[in-house]
This record gives structure tokens, C-alpha cells and sequence, in this order.
């Protein structure tokens, strides 16, 4: 399905709403084109030395005309531009909905501005299409059919003269069409280029100072200014065109209508009210015609956007609940690693992040992970809840695929603690909550005790109902680490997955979460991964990974007696903190 | 709990939609609804105009021209109806279509001129206040930027002055010119026909009252939506930001019931909006005909008795549309004027930002430069008392060659920073060549202190704009020989077009030891007396740590030296080492000396030097990015 064959599945949505809408409009119009009639009649009246209860009677038709054709034009305007606004809805609903359903790697590969403006801007340009748009599609030619046939009704040659100006018309609206087009991408271009050089001047904002170059970034960025400037020029040039090129052409129809009509009301063969008539219609449609331009251009921005949100809607989400997955049914599960190797893309060779690691961490005991940075231990993390999938091997928990489980079954029995500790800018009380449906006081309470959140509670002013800021950023690192471990812990799920998330809560500090983690979990299967040796000592297992493969496995008194990479890492650990604590 | 991820609060900065291509970050400023008309705010406005005062009068004068022209229309048609074509003058109907002409072109001309004068000063001015703005930020201090986001900034400089380029398209500054034509208006009404002015003009008192009230409401509505989306806005940039932890936490299906709550609101603000913008419009279409049929009705018995002609009942026709469409385009004049007002205030606040670390009034350029630095007990801190540097004193002497080693946290990289101003200290003193350096020419004592800091900034653009920086009279040879020194040429072979290749953003297309080079041949064009090096950790692979090894012998030599190291060969060359530790020199000496002590030194050259030869693999994205 293209995007404007999606779109139109949703306009058929609202067909009876745009079909009523249409046939308002139809109304308003057949309303608006009664009135110049009607007024001819009464000056028809008056030229002719009728009755003034004639004229009476017409302008009470007018009034009536004129309320009605209100009354009606309210309804259909509401009816379009409302229908516009709740496909608006409905995409921008859909279009959340298959972005939860995207993968992890999906948003690594696309810029979250770029995101965002689909879903906004894009959508907001579909619904012009869909509002002004059809509106004016449907107005525009029913206007024309409509006065010119009315007119030719009342006098052809006349209605031939007042056509004189049209092909200019034509002519001129195309041109314009068409650079204005054009000259609005390049001032978006040129304002693009802009706001890249303000930006990269900001980032760069050191280099700038230290090499005094300010002077010279100020003479560029005038340098941009004065071609953005020229750019808007040229399109205001063309802007501002439109709307006096269009008014002289309809003053000049009027003028050729008031001339040639006159010469012919002068004969006697026209009366004024003929072309009392023929102006008001040249006024009604003077409107259409302005806005035929731009109607077109709508059209054109619509289509685009929907092209561009089509993108998005056609990507297949690349990790999703298999059909017809059964249940794991509650209980204890272990974890098990069955010689997994992943890269990005399906790599499973030498570019492989992970390769053919095998481990088994049986029901409620406790695996650590250490290695360098870049090691892969994040990645084996995030295999467990299926962020990523495997390239080749499995992951299984209690026995079963992790591919095989329903995404939501699966993820439900993990807690989880990133790496990078992501909050929501809503209390903190409610960040902790959020796994869970329902949860208790205690049971958040608990949580905070267990990661020493307790202390920092008690200074923030509103104790759990502080709000952390966008992305937590009120908090300092160490607690929103401690919050997001906290978070995890309210779920109660049977897995703990620890992702180097207490790296910026000082060493003794950590050390307490860690003793209170083993009293309180001491039936959940952990992977704990750190790349302190202090956090993983106590583990059943510790795999030490390089280059993604593991190169030392055992126990913590293993591993030091080895001597091997993991000793290294213990014995600079151990002198970090020694120097750590030289006063 | 209901809402586990409370949208944030906070508003896009202007009405229109178009909030959403920037950093979430930006959408989270609050919307100040603040008055449509500030003279503080205007005066200030005003000075940007000055320079294009005349362009600004000539346009304003054009108004008078434009209205004259529109208003004689109606008058003209009303001659031509009652007196030719009803008299069968058919000289004098064309004289007045002639005349006719006149004042449809004079219109249209008039109104041609006058929008591009406004636009023209309009685009003159605000340029200059992007620019004003731009200049202001290159004098702001680090610290200004440490505290505020990049996108936030930007905005400043591009929608904010966006907005109030829309307040000139929109014509508000003519409001009071659009009242002046509705005088004008009701004036040649009563000079035409006293009774049927009044008739027509009978409409106008519950007009006047009828817009007010949707105007009201509308403006209401519109706030709203600004709300809204800013809403959807925020939440959405969060959960795209967030969207591992909603997947993680299985929090999909409730996230999809907040957005759609959110998308609904908005959804209906509009539409609510919609209905007010309808009836609003048609309200005004409705009352044109209830006018005419107003005249008719009461003008009826005078046209039959030829008191009046028809031509009169056509001009009043005509005066009083036009009437009705600026009372009805003030709503939306307004509220481009509220965010106009909104955005200046904004603009003004951050030019208003001082300057903090500025020439002194009398500023010094000591003769000779003799590159001795001198540290004597510095106190300093970016944020009230938790001090940095703790009364930190040493001297570099000329030529002198000094590594700095510390573990992370020991204020090393603020050193380096304040010896180049990037930051006041707040006690004791930085002299360089004798002078305090808040003595010093701020940009004359940059020049003479060349820093290289770990993360290699590139511009996009090329290779050569790089070296040089944009900066005139730097002679072809100068980079060609930095080029050579600092073995660029390795890296350039892979690029056919030399020092014109292009270089992405931030130097994306160059390795992170290529971009060492680069940082170091631009040091070698700008030839600073002071080398001040922040070495890198991430390593490279041994041919290209080889060449920048070579590289950094040539940069230091015959130069004073500063530098952090984290290098074996750095600190090995280095004259004396001084170590930092928590904010404190602790020792001084040579690599010898200092592992004889076996003291902090010892323990960090155990840790960061003795495993250099172990191989640092790069950062793993993916983990860092979850």
C-alpha cells in the first residue's frame, strides 16, 4: 500500500462526514450565488419602478438567503476541517503504535528530531490536505460552473468580456505556482544551512575561543544571513505578487464588465441591475480564484508528508511476539545462553559483537559479567528481553526460546536496569512505579531502602512526589542509577538484569545496595554486569569478556588466582581505590 | 497510578506546529502568554529598525496611498452607475473607468510596494538582530554553555526571530492604520447618505460584539492548542527517547492510552476551533448580506423615488465588506502579536546575558612574550563550594616541557582551561609572561596559547578551513609545511582533493587519529608560543599512533608545554611532572624521582601507563546508547 492509498482507506473512514460536508458546501454555494440574483431582482425593482414591497420582498430573501447560506457554511466547514482533524488523530495514533512496535535498533539509526517531525509536521500537512484541501477542491469548481453558468444566463456577451482576463489568470497562477514552490525550499534550505552553522559554531563554541576565531565565524555567519535574506527576498518578491496580481485582474474584470455593460445600458440593451448582478458574482469568485494556488500547493505538501510518513509505516517491526505463543506459565525460570553470537545486521562473523558464548545460569543464582568497554557485555544484556535478536545460536529461558515467548510474557519476567539510567519527567514515585499496574507503598518503600534512595528522598522538598526533570535530569547520576535499579526491583520479576547501572554511585555506597540486593533477591536469577570486580565478586559465575567472546569463566577466587585479564582489572581496581582514598 | 509517564509540561514556542524538528529539549520552555503590545519590549524592537527607518516610513506612508485607492472603488462605481450609466453619459463612464483603473492598479502597486518595504526592512532587521545575537553568544563565557543545551540556542536565533518575521508578514504592525480605515469607512458612509449609513452601520454594534465574543473564545482555543501540541510534543520526544525502557517495562499499551489521550485533547482544541473559525467566518459573510438587505429594505423607497441612485446601494455594499474583514482578521493579528512578544522577550533576555569574562577596560599585551606560566594558589569552582582546584601554585618556565597526569576528578582539564580564560578562578592568580591573565587582551593572550583538547572538534567544510580556521593571511606554504609536520599528508592521500577535502560535521568521515593530526597541523599554522595539550585516551592503531607521536615531538618543540598525559613517551619526555589529586598538587619531579617515592604517582603509573601496551578497544555503541 502506497501513502495515498493508506490515506484514502482513511478518508473512507469518514465518508458519510466528507459526503455531508460536500453536499453542504454544495448548499452554501447554490446559497451565496442566490443572493447577487436576488439583489439583481430588487434593483431590477427599482430601475423598473416597481413596488417597494417588492424590493421589501427581496430583501428579506436576501437576509434569509444570507443567514442560511451562514448557518450552512458553519455546518460544512465544521464537518470538513473536523473530519481533516480526526484522521489527523488517527494516523498520529497509528503511527505511535508502530513505533512502540519498532526495535531498539531502529531508533539508533534515526535522529529523534527527524521523528518528531514526521508525527508532527508531516501529519499536520496531510490534514491541510485533507481539510483546506478537499475544501477547497470541491468549492473551487462549483463556484465556476456555478457563476458562469449564471452569468451566461443573464448576458453571454458580457459574461465573454468579464472572461477576457481568465487565461492571464490561468497563466499567472501557474507561474507563480510552481517558483513559489521552488523558492520556499530554498529559503528552507538556506535556513537549514543556517541552523547548522549556529550549531556547529555552539558545539565548537571551545575551538572558537581558543583560537579567538569568533571574529571570523561572525563573518560567515553574516556572510549566511545575507543570502538567507536574499532568498526570502526573492520569495517575498513572489508572495507578495499573488495577492495584488490577482486583485488588479478581478479590478480589471470588474472594470471591462463596468465599461462594456455601461456601453450597453447606455443602448439600453442591459440593465444596471445586470451588472449590479454581474459584479457581485465577480466578487464571489474572486475568492476561489486567489485560492486556487494554494490549494495546490497543499495538495502537493500532502502528498509528500504522507510519502514521508509512509516510510515509517511500511518497516516491518524486526522483533515481534511470534503467532500463536504459548504461555511460560509462572514460576522460576534459569537463563541459558546456547552458543548465541550476535552482530548488527545478522552479523555472525568476524564483525560479530558477541561470539559462540554458552552459559547456563541456573534458577536463582546470580551471573556477573566484567570485560572492557566495548567487551559486548551490554549487548548480552540486552539479548535477554530481546532488544536485539540473536544472529545465530538461542537464548532460552526455563528451557524455552526467548523467541518463542510473547514479547510482553517475556519481558514481564525480567527486571531490567539499563546502562544509561533513562527517567521520565513525571514524581519519582511514579518512575518506580511504572512497571507495575498496581503497586503498594510498601513495596515502593522496600525498593527504596534496598538502594539507598531513602537518604536523597528525605531532602528532596516533596520526598516522592519531586518531579525528576526531563529525563531525571534533577537528579545527580548516582541516584538516577538508583532509581532506575529501584524501578526494576518494584516489579518483582523473577530475573534482575543489572547493566553496569550503579557505575556512578561511589564504591562504598554500591557496596550496601549490594549486600541489601543478595538479601532481598536470593530467589531471582541475576546477571549482574559491571565493570567494577566488586559487584561481581559474590557471583555463582563470572564470565570476563573481550572482543565479545569470553576468555575467562569461574568463580571469583578462580579467576584471581588465574591471573588473567579479570586479575589485571581487580588488582587496578584495588589501586584506584587506594588512591581514591589517599587524603 | 494512572499516568506513568506525565507528559511534561511545557509549550512549543510559538502558535504554529512546527515545533518538532529540534532537540526535545527545546519544547520544553514555558509559554509566557504575556500582552500583545509591550513598549518595553517595542522600543527595544525599535532599535532594530532604525538603520531602515526610512524604508520603514516610506512603507507606512504607502498606507494612506493603498487605502485611498481601495476606498475610491466603491465611490467611483457609485458614480459611474448613478451618474453615467443612469445619465447615458457614456464619455464620463469611461473617463471614470479610466479613473477606475487608476485606482485598481494604484492598489495593487501601492500594496505590492508596501509589502516589499515591510518585508525588506523586516528581513534587513532581524538579520541584523540574528546577527546581534550570534556576536552576543561568541563573547558569552564556557560556563554559559556548560549550562545551556545547543538546541535551546538555536532557537533563539532561528524560530524566535522566525515569529517576529511573521509579525511583520501578518501586517500587524498596521493595525492601527486598519482603524484608521474603518473611520475612513464610516466617514465617506455619512458623506454619502447620512440615514442609510446609519442603517448600515446598525450592524455593526452587535458585530462588533458577536466577533468579540468568538474572538475571545478563539483565542482561548488557540492557547490551548498551543498547549497541546507542545504536550504531544514533549511526551513524544520522551517516548522515543524512552522507548527501550516502555518496551522493556511492557508499558506499550498504556503509553499508546496517554499519547492518545494527548492526541485527543489536541485533536479536540481543534475542532472546538474549527467550529469558532466557521461560525466566526460565516458570522461575517452572513451579516454583508443582511446588510445589503438592511439597505434595500430602508433605501428601497428613496432609490424608487430617485432620492438615491443604485450605484449608492452597490458602494455601501461594497464599503461594508471591507469593513467587516479587518475587524475580523484582528483575532489572528493578535495572537501573532502575543508570541511575537513572547519570542522578543526571550531574544532580549538572552542579549541581555552579561558578558562575564570580557577584555579589561585597560587591557595589557606584555613585551616580550616570554610563554612563563604561573599558577599561584588558585581556588576554583563551577558550582559554589564544592572546589576544583584547591589552592593550586606551580610555575612552567619558558621552553619548559610539563606533563600533568591525575586520576579523573583531579581537576587536570580544569587547569588547562583556565590558563586560556575559559573560566574566571575566584581566588589567587594565573599570570602568564608575568601579567594576571584578567589583565590580559582576552584574544591576545588566546593567540599565544594553542590548545588541543581530547575531543577533536571539526567544522564541516574542508581540510584547509579546518587548519586555518577561516582566518586570512595564512600563507599556502605555512599549511603546507604544517601538513608535512604533522604527517596530514598520510591522512589527505585517502581524500583526492587534498586540503580541499570535505570534512562531514564534526569530522565524522576522519578516524579519531586523524583527527588528532589535523588538531595538531592546526596548532602548527597558528604557531602559539603555549602548547596546552589535553592528550587523548582512546587509542589508535600503532602506525598512526607512531605518526602522531612523531608528530606531537614536532608540535612541542621549542614551545612552553602543558600537558595532560596519558601518553608512556608524553610523560617519559616531560621535563618535570606535576600530579594532581583532588584538587591539590601532591608531587613534583621527574618519572624517576616520583616512582622512587612511590607515592600517588607510582600507584597511577601502575594503573593508566604500565598496561598502555594493552590494546583499548573503541566504545561499543550500542551499549552506550541504551
Amino acid at each position: 500500500m502506497g501513502g495515498m492509498g493508506r490515506l484514502w482507506s482513511y478518508v473512507l473512514r469518514y465518508w458519510r462526514r466528507y459526503l455531508l460536508g460536500a453536499l453542504c458546501l454544495l448548499g452554501t454555494v447554490s446559497l451565496v450565488m442566490w443572493i447577487p440574483w436576488l439583489m439583481r431582482a430588487a434593483v431590477k425593482v427599482i430601475e423598473q419602478g416597481g413596488s417597494l414591497w417588492d424590493v421589501r420582498y427581496y430583501a428579506a430573501l436576501i437576509a434569509v438567503a444570507g443567514v442560511a447560506q451562514g448557518a450552512v457554511r458553519t455546518i460544512s466547514r465544521a464537518l470538513i476541517f473536523n473530519a481533516g482533524r480526526d484522521i489527523e488523530y488517527d494516523i498520529r495514533n497509528d503511527l505511535f503504535a508502530h513505533l512502540q512496535k519498532l526495535p531498539v535498533g531502529f531508533y539508533h539509526a534515526q535522529r529523534t528530531g527527524d521523528l518528531m517531525s514526521r508525527v508532527i509536521n508531516d501529519i499536520s500537512a496531510v490534514r491541510s490536505l485533507l481539510g483546506p484541501g478537499i475544501l477547497n477542491f470541491v468549492n473551487a469548481p462549483a463556484y465556476y460552473v456555478y457563476g458562469i453558468a449564471l452569468m451566461f444566463s443573464i448576458d453571454v456577451r458580457l459574461t465573454l468580456v468579464a472572461l477576457i482576463p481568465c487565461p492571464l489568470l490561468i497563466y499567472a497562477v501557474r507561474r507563480f505556482r510552481g517558483r513559489i514552490l521552488k523558492c520556499s525550499l530554498a529559503v528552507q534550505r538556506q535556513m537549514a544551512e543556517l541552523s547548522s552553522h549556529i550549531q556547529e559554531n555552539l558545539s565548537g563554541m571551545h575551538v572558537v575561543k581558543a583560537y579567538t576565531q569568533e571574529a571570523n565565524q561572525i563573518r560567515d555567519f553574516v556572510e549566511l544571513n545575507r543570502d538567507f535574506q536574499e532568498k526570502n527576498m526573492e520569495l517575498a518578491r513572489l508572495r507578495g505578487l499573488i495577492g495584488p496580481v490577482m486583485q488588479a485582474l478581478s479590478g480589471v474584470t470588474i472594470l471591462l464588465v463596468i465599461g462594456y455593460g455601461g456601453l450597453r445600458v447606455i443602448r439600453g440593451d442591459l440593465l444596471i441591475a445586470d451588472i449590479v448582478a454581474f459584479i457581485a458574482y465577480l466578487h464571489v469568485l474572486a475568492w476561489p480564484t486567489a485560492a486556487f494556488g494554494w490549494m495546490l500547493s497543499l495538495i502537493e505538501r500532502g502528498r509528500a508528508a504522507m510519502e514521508r510518513l509512509e516510510e515509517i509505516f511500511k518497516i516491518e517491526p524486526a522483533i515481534a511476539s511470534p503467532a500463536g505463543a504459548q504461555p511460560l506459565g509462572n514460576g522460576k525460570y534459569g537463563i541459558e545462553f546456547r552458543n548465541v553470537s550476535f552482530g548488527h545486521d545478522g552479523k555472525a562473523n568476524g564483525e560479530a559483537i558477541i561470539k559462540d558464548i554458552d552459559v547456563v545460569v541456573p534458577r536463582g543464582r546470580t551471573l556477573g559479567i566484567v570485560g572492557r568497554t566495548g567487551a559486548g557485555k551490554s549487548t548480552f544484556a540486552q539479548l535477554i528481553p530481546r532488544l536485539y535478536d540473536v544472529s545465530s545460536g538461542a537464548v532460552c529461558v526455563g528451557g524455552r526460546d526467548v523467541r518463542s515467548l510473547s514479547l510482553a510474557d517475556l519481558r514481564k519476567l525480567i527486571g531490567y536496569v539499563p546502562q544509561d539510567p533513562f527517567l521520565f519527567s513525571t514524581s519519582l514515585g511514579r518512575n518506580l512505579a511504572f512497571g507495575r499496574d498496581e503497586v503498594t507503598d510498601e513495596e515502593i518503600e522496600q525498593a527504596v531502602r534496598t538502594t539507598r534512595l531513602d537518604r536523597d528522598v528525605a531532602i528532596f522538598p516533596e520526598g516522592l512526589q519531586t518531579i525528576v526533570g526531563e529525563r531525571g535530569i534533577t537528579l545527580s547520576g548516582g541516584q538516577k542509577q538508583r532509581a532506575t535499579l529501584a524501578r526494576a526491583l518494584v516489579t518483582d520479576a523473577p530475573f534482575l538484569v543489572l547493566d553496569d547501572c550503579l557505575s556512578s554511585v561511589d564504591a562504598e555506597t554500591e557496596d550496601m545496595i549490594l549486600r541489601g540486593l543478595r538479601s532481598t533477591i536470593d530467589e531471582k536469577t541475576c546477571v549482574i554486569i559491571s565493570h567494577r570486580i566488586s559487584a561481581v565478586k559474590e557471583a555463582d559465575e563470572i564470565l570476563v569478556l573481550d572482543e565479545g567472546r569470553v576468555i575467562e569463566r569461574g568463580t571469583h577466587q578462580e579467576l584471581v588466582a588465574r591471573g588473567g585479564l579479570y586479575a589485571d582489572l581487580y588488582r587496578q581496581q584495588q589501586l584506584t581505590e587506594e588512591l581514591e582514598h589517599i587524603e | 497510578m494512572a499516568n506513568p509517564i506525565e507528559p511534561t509540561n511545557g509549550a512549543a514556542r510559538n502558535g504554529n506546529e512546527k515545533a518538532a524538528s529540534l532537540p526535545p529539549d527545546q519544547l520544553h520552555q514555558e509559554e509566557e502568554y504575556g500582552k500583545a503590545y509591550d513598549v518595553r519590549l517595542i522600543r527595544r524592537l525599535w532599535r532594530f529598525l532604525i538603520p531602515y527607518k526610512r524604508l520603514f516610513f516610506a512603507a507606512l506612508l504607502l498606507l494612506p496611498l493603498l487605502q485611498l485607492c481601495g476606498l475610491a472603488q466603491p465611490y467611483l462605481m457609485k458614480i459611474a452607475i448613478d451618474r453615467y450609466m443612469a445619465g447615458g453619459d457614456l464619455h464620463g463612464l469611461f473617463g471614470i473607468a479610466a479613473l477606475l483603473l487608476v485606482a485598481v492598479l494604484g492598489e495593487a502597486v501601492s500594496g505590492y510596494v508596501h509589502y516589499y518595504l515591510t518585508m525588506l526592512v523586516a528581513q534587513r532587521s532581524l538579520a541584523d538582530m540574528r546577527i546581534a545575537i550570534f556576536a552576543h553568544v561568541q563573547k558569552l563565557p564556557m560556563s554559559y554553555f556548560d549550562r545551556n543545551p545547543v538546541g535551546r540556542l538555536v532557537t533563539r536565533m532561528t524560530s524566535d526571530v522566525d515569529v517576529l518575521q511573521e509579525m511583520f508578514a501578518a501586517g500587524a504592525m498596521t493595525v492601527l492604520s486598519d482603524f484608521v480605515m474603518l473611520l475612513w469607512i464610516i466617514a465617506i458612509m455619512l458623506y454619502i447618505n447620512v440615514k442609510l449609513a446609519l442603517v448600515s452601520l446598525a450592524l455593526i454594534p452587535p458585530m462588533f460584539i458577536a466577533i468579540n465574543f468568538f474572538r475571545h473564545k478563539a483565542r482561548r482555543t488557540y492557547r490551548l492548542i498551543r498547549e497541546r501540541i507542545a504536550r504531544i510534543n514533549g511526551y513524544l520526544g520522551e517516548a522515543i527517547s524512552g522507548m527501550a525502557v516502555i518496551q522493556l517495562f511492557v508499558r506499550e499499551k498504556r503509553s499508546y492510552r496517554d499519547f492518545d489521550d494527548l492526541n485527543a485533547a489536541h485533536r479536540d482544541a481543534n475542532q472546538l476551533s474549527n467550529v469558532y473559525e466557521a461560525a466566526l467566518y460565516s458570522m461575517v459573510e452572513a451579516a454583508g448580506s443582511v446588510s445589503l438587505a438592511l439597505l434595500l429594505w430602508y433605501g428601497g423607497g428613496e432609490a424608487l423615488a430617485g432620492a438615491i441612485g443604485i450605484g449608492t446601494i452597490v458602494a455601501f455594499k461594497e464599503y461594508i465588506n471591507r469593513f467587516f474583514v479587518p475587524l475580523r482578521d484582528f483575532s489572528q493579528k493578535y495572537t501573532v502579536m502575543q508570541s511575537a512578544m513572547s519570542s522578543a522577550e526571550r531574544i532580549f533576555q538572552l542579549l541581555d546575558t552579561p558578558i562575564a569574562i570580557d577584555n579589561p577596560p585597560k587591557p595589557v599585551v606584555p613585551k616580550p612574550f616570554t610563554g612563563e606560566v604561573r599558577f599561584e594558589n588558585v581556588w576554583f569552582s563551577y558550582k559554589p563550594d564544592t572546589p576544583v582546584l584547591k589552592g593550586v601554585s606551580f610555575t612552567v618556565a619558558p621552553g619548559e616541557r610539563v606533563a600533568i597526569v591525575g586520576a579523573t576528578g583531579s581537576g587536570k582539564t580544569t587547569t588547562i582551561k583556565l590558563l586560556s580564560r575559559f573560566y574566571d578562578i575566584q581566588r589567587g592568580s594565573i599570570k602568564v609572561s608575568g601579567v594576571d591573565v584578567r589583565d590580559w587582551d582576552l584574544s591576545a593572550l588566546r593567540r599565544h596559547i594553542g590548545v588541543v583538547l581530547q575531543d577533536v572538534f571539526l567544522f564541516s567544510g574542508d581540510v584547509r578551513a579546518n587548519l586555518t580556521l577561516g582566518e586570512s593571511g595564512i600563507s599556502d606554504e605555512s599549511i603546507a609545511e604544517a601538513v608535512r609536520c604533522a604527517n596530514v599528508e598520510s591522512v589527505l592521500t585517502r581524500h583526492s582533493d587534498g586540503l580541499g577535502a570535505h570534512v562531514r560535521e564534526r569530522g565524522s568521515n576522519f578516524s579519531t587519529g586523524q583527527r588528532q593530526l589535523l588538531s595538531l597541523a592546526r596548532v602548527l599554522v597558528f604557531q602559539p608560543e603555549i602548547l596546552v595539550l589535553d592528550e587523548a585516551t582512546s587509542s589508535v592503531d600503532t602506525e598512526t599512533e607512531l605518526m602522531i607521536q612523531d608528530a606531537l615531538e614536532t608540535v612541542m618543540k621549542g614551545r612552553t608545554c602543558l600537558v595532560i598525559a596519558h601518553r608512556l613517551s608524553t610523560i617519559r619526555n616531560a621535563d618535570r611532572i606535576i600530579v594532581f589529586h583532588h584538587g591539590e598538587i601532591r608531587e613534583t619531579g621527574t618519572h624517576a624521582e616520583l616512582m622512587q617515592k612511590q607515592g600517588i604517582y607510582y600507584r597511577l603509573y601502575q594503573l593508566q601507563y604500565a598496561t598502555e601496551e594493552e590494546p583499548k578497544p573503541a566504545d561499543d555503541d550500542t551499549a552506550a546508547k541504551l
